[in-house]
């Protein structure tokens, strides 16, 4: 099985430097899930995975990729 | 520190601190019929027999409801937790029945306030159990992933 790695650190500094909480608050989630996301530590659910997509404004897979 | 791990952590705390009491109570007392003799003792041990697990309930189902307290992947360690209240509960009343046997097979019958005890045991290492199992997921999910 392969690893899903995000790139949502670097979309939070690219949108105004978005602050975690900031982004907890947008997807419905709380602020720990998101720090354990950006390290990697925690694979979302699909539905959090586009709404942190559209937090963004970003296709999934911009968020998203799969290390096959 | 997640609401929900945080509250795990205050539920281990105050669980942990009213075990204490309720032993130091009855050591104090003497022994397991001060439940007969002291009715005040009967009655606190009523008050946490329902008391605690009418507020468990509440507090859990209020914290469920609110998104920004508990999320997904907090519903997933609580799953995950689930069968911990359920061995500690097994497993304390294995050591119940064990040690009340061994102590009362010549009288051939155990004191009823035994039962009391055996319940408010099985609530108090329930609960505790519980917290512990929501601490030691987020522990793993912080190690593994």
């Amino acid at each position: 099985m392969g690893r899903v790695k995000n790139r949502i650190r670097k979309l939070r500094f690219d949108h105004n430097e978005m602050t975690q909480e900031e982004l907890a608050n947008r997807v419905g989630c709380t602020r720990q899930t998101i720090i354990a996301l950006e390290q990697g530590k925690y694979v979302p659910s699909i539905e959090l995975a586009f709404r942190v997509a559209k937090a963004f404004n970003v296709p999934l897979e911009e968020v998203f990729q799969h290390d096959a | 520190m997640a609401p929900l791990q945080k509250r795990a952590l205050y539920s281990l705390v105050v669980g942990l601190a009213l075990a204490l009491l309720l032993i130091t109570v009855l050591v104090r007392q003497g022994d397991v019929t001060a439940f007969h003799r002291n009715p005040s003792l009967r009655l606190i041990m009523y008050f946490v027999m329902i008391g605690v697990p009418i507020s468990y309930v509440l507090l859990v189902s209020r914290s469920l409801r609110e998104p920004t307290q508990v999320d997904e992947r907090d519903k997933a360690i609580i799953e995950r937790s689930g069968w911990t209240p359920w061995l500690a509960t097994i497993l304390s009343l294995v050591a119940w029945t064990l040690a009340l046997t061994e102590a009362y097979w010549d009288q051939g019958q155990v004191p009823v306030a035994f039962l009391n005890l055996i319940l408010v045991s099985a609530l108090i290492v329930g609960s505790l159990a519980q917290s512990l199992g929501i601490l030691l997921g987020y522990w793993r999910m912080n190690r593994d992933g």
